[in-house]
């Protein structure tokens, strides 16, 4: 997983890359291979949530999110994690630049 | 509605004891199940927000006039509008909802992802305003060749 962090106007700018197949039960089936997509994303800035998302097979594989919030400084600490389908789960940090 | 609404102030107490700014962490797939299997967008809308009457024109969308690559249509979501939860629906694959966001308090509506649309479909937004109105956007997007892998 990539994440970037980027504070301009006061407002933090993140681009995520997480890294899944994101196949669901159709596409499993045709290419017999296990349903695997990510289901829940979630980011947050000193504990708190900035962004979530409950998410399906429909995104792309290897998912790309895009968000902004307000109220962070240079230097906090972004923690992503998500966990999918299987139970799997991947967690980074990325430091507000 | 009323269960949802309870389960959800739950969340927040527990959350809350640990976490004092925190909000609510709101698993969609759990809370609202029968959304994630509707095959219109329609019907996934009214499973995940129940009856709402949502006003149009105040959310931007942005995606390409012609998608080359099915597999990876790029989706932007925007508003002035400051909202609570943001979610993506389309009519290009066998289930409709795509992903359910939610906005922490200084949360921005603007919002980008990638989605796979296997055929020229519409992209439905249908977001929840902190005064409690429902707003909505529907886009047609042409797609040329097909990226569901099915």
């Amino acid at each position: 997983m990539k994440v970037k962090a980027k504070l301009k106007k006061g407002v933090v700018g993140v681009k995520v890359l997480a890294k899944s197949p994101m196949v669901g039960k159709e596409e499993a089936e045709k290419k017999k291979v296990d349903v695997e997509f990510i289901t829940h994303i979630t980011a947050r800035v000193n504990g708190a949530v900035v962004f979530e998302a409950s998410t399906g097979p429909f995104l792309s594989k290897n998912p790309y999110f895009q968000f902004a919030f307000t109220g962070a400084n240079k230097g906090d600490k972004l923690d992503v994690d998500w966990v999918d389908t299987n139970g799997k789960t991947a967690k980074k940090t990325a430091k507000i630049k | 509605m009323q269960r949802r609404k309870f389960l959800s102030l739950g969340v927040v107490t527990a959350v809350s004891t640990l976490l004092p700014s925190s909000v609510s962490a709101t698993d969609f797939r759990v809370e609202a199940p029968a959304s994630w299997e509707a095959a219109g967008s329609a019907e996934a809308v009214k499973a995940l927000f129940g009856d709402i009457k949502p006003i149009e024109g105040q959310i931007k969308i942005k995606a390409p006039k012609l998608a080359e690559n099915g597999g990876a249509v790029p989706i932007g979501m925007k508003s002035k509008v400051k909202v609570t939860t943001v979610a993506l629906f389309q009519d290009a694959n066998p289930r409709s909802a795509v992903a359910v966001f939610e906005l922490g308090e200084n949360g921005l509506f603007d919002i980008k992802t990638k989605i796979k649309m296997r055929k020229t479909a519409n992209v439905t937004i249908v977001a929840k305003g902190i005064d409690g109105n429902f707003y909505s956007q529907v886009q047609k997007v042409e797609v040329s060749i097909g990226g569901c892998g099915g």
